[in-house]
């Protein structure tokens, strides 16, 4: 890229305790099902009392997380907000869908329905903050948190901005979980994060959350070197792709110590993970951090976030990130610590 | 392109011209308000569908996607494209609702773990992602593959995103646009906002009372000059101007003045290096909501003064197709260049008791356009404008 763009600041709603203190990731158990439950912050402070009621779950998490990322940077209104959701606010959805049919189709509250819609959180942070710039929500699952980055580091290239919010948001109902429990996306029984990645079985465990980054020109320690996604491809492509990629950043692929890896003990597609880890010298770092945050669309938001905490703890210095969504979506992102 | 006045581009050219409007009642959609709310519904069932995008197995293929694919085989076949998979070329789709057409119906039984069957198969397809990629798959686009959601600006956004990818050297090419099925979920949404006109809608119009829904998928290809020029492509336009902005008023409604709606179009035609008076045509949002029309009228009033040009909605034609609406009227942009033709806005009588202006409401022939600005706005108070003109001004 010719413009150097840098992460000013960040904030994770996450199963961790992500959101206040130090980030000293933990092996959570699991008791019910193969489910990660994102810890809520409180919301007092962020949003008006009035409006909290009505506001679901996920649009209480997004908007929350996006207004820390914006205090901590100390910069109320960015120059464009650029989200991504797989799945937008499953809750508002689920509810319409049940309400049409329990009042059948006759007297309903419109609020589930406004609040389903996609860009919603964008457009609650847009009204809280009056951000009247560029406004975009992509929701294309493993690539709605990545497009969102790209547009943010192209708005910031094209000159349209200085700094840009970006983030990646989505959440598990109980419903939805049994739903996509029908076409094996859990491992039917109960694996504990710890074991996670030595399970030896398909699926994995659902996660959720809320991240956002200021992405921007001002310089700050972590860097955003670059993105690239690759989709559907076979692991012979993600291994050239990503000697090609380091290269194109003027970076070896013997200077990378850390990757930050999407593996999630899914037998199905650990090999993707196995085809990146061959590239990449053996004296790096690995850090899987599905096992933290459970699977889901915008899960390679939290995988950035740990990458900046890596760096920011200062063990490391070039990061990759490498994540990919059921073996079709596949992304790096590249961070260097300064 | 697919719409409720036609099954491609040339169709929807020919009921244009003719004035020819394709809402009535559904045929398709299991709602009880099917004889009550007119929408602008694709005249096709989804096996019809099926067969004209020449598939043999239909199977979790859902309207949604169908409408798109469509669309799709006629961008691709009118751009001279036999092969899409020989040129890197990113796929910006666009989608409100994606497979809900499709999944509403069997969402219950999904539910149920006693019940089994084929529409277990349709389990993935609930979001928006499903439709792209399958359209993607089967035409062969694999170097960008995204989806936008931005409610009724959507495939604005896509085809800006596109246009973006191409400028920054990523791909030369980029087919963009949106596919939009009409759903149970939609139409209760909007009718449960009170939002939606028992008649056929009256944009701009002093009686107006709210918008009809319709379905329909539309794509454009987008190259870069020199990519176009070494494949000896015929350009038929030129996307010369674009901008989102956001209103941060309400999250269902625009600013009274409009003001989001105004810095869309004046830095869109900024950007393009253009002036409100190098303008023929503006193919207005125009839902026919009450705020909707207040709002945009206002911001051209403001941004073109006394001088301002032809303007109306298609949307008496189409309905209001969400996330297709603006590839689709980037089309009817596009073809007004083309034909030099000016749409009318069907169903006005009376002008807007706020307002100073009225939208054209006969068809223009012979009328010279060579710039055109296209209007999508929607919830979140996303405004996406877009400027497309006369190749080679």
């Amino acid at each position: 890229m010719e413009i150097k763009c840098y992460i000013q600041a960040s904030a994770a709603i996450s199963p961790q305790q992500s959101f206040s203190g130090d980030y000293v990731p933990q092996f959570l158990p699991l008791e019910e099902r193969n489910l990660l439950r994102a810890q809520e912050p409180g919301y007092a402070g962020f949003i008006p009392p009035n409006s909290l009621r009505r506001m679901s779950r996920l649009l209480k998490m997004g908007l929350t997380a996006a207004l820390q990322c914006l205090r901590n940077a100390n910069a109320p209104v960015p120059g464009a907000i650029i989200t991504g959701t797989g799945r937008g606010s499953l809750q508002d959805t689920e509810k319409f869908l049940h309400d049409i049919r329990t009042y059948e189709e006759t007297a309903l509250n419109p609020t589930p329905f406004i609040q389903s819609t996609y860009n919603s959180v964008n457009g609650l942070i847009a009204l809280q903050q009056q951000c009247t710039d560029y406004n975009n929500t992509f929701v294309h699952r493993g690539f709605s948190f990545e497009h969102a980055l790209l547009d943010s580091l192209l708005q910031i290239q094209e000159g349209n901005a200085e700094s840009v919010l970006a983030g990646g948001f989505d959440e598990m109902t109980v419903e939805h979980f049994f739903i996509k429990s029908r076409i094996g996306y859990w491992k039917t029984a109960l694996t504990q994060p710890a074991d996670l990645l030595a399970s030896q079985t398909p699926g994995t465990i659902a996660g959720e959350g809320a991240v956002f980054f200021l992405v921007g020109t001002q310089p700050a320690p972590v860097e955003v070197k670059g993105i690239q996604m690759l989709y559907k491809p076979s692991p012979e492509q993600v291994a050239s792709a990503v000697a090609q990629f380091l290269q194109k950043q003027g970076v070896s692929v013997g200077d990378v110590d850390l990757l930050v890896s999407g593996r999630n003990g899914d037998t199905r597609f650990d090999h993707f993970y196995d085809a990146v880890e061959n590239v990449l010298p053996s004296s790096a770092s690995n850090i899987s951090f599905k096992q933290y945050c459970g699977e889901y669309d915008t899960a390679g938001a939290f995988g950035m976030w740990t990458a900046q905490q890596e760096l920011l703890s200062g063990r490391h210095k070039t990061a990759l990130v490498y994540n990919h969504f059921y073996g079709e979506q596949h992304t790096f992102i590249l961070l260097q610590k300064h | 392109m697919i719409s409720a006045i036609g099954n491609n581009v040339e169709e929807n050219f020919r009921s244009l011209r003719a004035q020819r409007s394709g809402i009535g009642y559904s045929q398709f959609v299991d709602t009880i308000h099917r004889n009550v709310l007119p929408v602008g519904e694709v005249k096709c069932s989804s096996e019809e569908l099926a067969k004209m995008a020449g598939l043999p197995d239909t199977t979790g293929f859902t309207r949604t996607t169908l409408l798109g694919l469509v669309a799709m085989q006629e961008a691709l076949r009118s751009a001279g494209i036999t092969n899409a998979a020989e040129t890197p070329t990113a796929f910006i789709n666009a989608s409100t609702v994606g497979g809900m057409c499709d999944t509403e119906k069997i969402y219950f039984d999904i539910l149920d773990p006693q019940k089994e069957g084929t529409f277990l198969q349709l389990i993935d397809t609930l979001d928006c992602a499903d439709c792209t990629q399958r359209i993607a798959d089967e035409t062969g686009l694999t170097a960008y593959v995204t989806t936008i959601s931005t409610a009724c600006s959507s495939s604005a956004n896509a085809l800006m995103y596109g246009a973006r990818l191409i400028r920054a050297g990523l791909v030369d090419r980029a087919v963009c646009g949106g596919t939009e099925a009409l759903t149970r979920f939609t139409i209760n949404g909007f009718n449960s906002l009170k939002n939606i006109d028992k008649r056929h809608c009256l944009p701009f119009d002093n009686d107006r009372n709210g918008l009809n829904l319709g379905e329909g998928a539309a794509y454009l290809v987008l190259e870069s000059e020199s990519f176009a020029q070494r494949r000896k492509a015929r350009p038929m336009a030129e996307l010369s101007g674009w901008c989102n902005t956001n209103e941060a008023f309400h999250p269902t409604s625009p600013s009274p003045e409009g003001d989001g709606a105004f810095e869309a179009m004046r830095k869109a035609l900024e950007m393009g290096g253009l002036t409100p008076a190098d303008v023929q045509y503006v193919n207005v949002h125009g839902t026919a909501t009450l705020n909707n029309d207040v709002s945009e009228g206002r911001a051209l009033e403001r941004l073109f003064g006394d001088e301002v040009p032809a303007f109306s909605s298609t949307k008496p034609f189409t309905g209001h197709t969400l996330a297709a609406a603006g590839a689709i009227e980037a089309i009817y942009s596009v073809l007004a260049i083309n034909r030099q033709m000016i749409w009318p806005n069907l169903n006005f009588t009376t002008r807007m008791e706020e307002l100073r202006i009225s939208p054209e409401t006969r068809l223009l022939e012979e009328s010279p356009v060579k710039n055109v600005v296209s209007n999508s706005f929607g919830f979140g108070g996303n405004n996406a404008s877009l400027v497309i003109s006369k190749y080679g001004n």
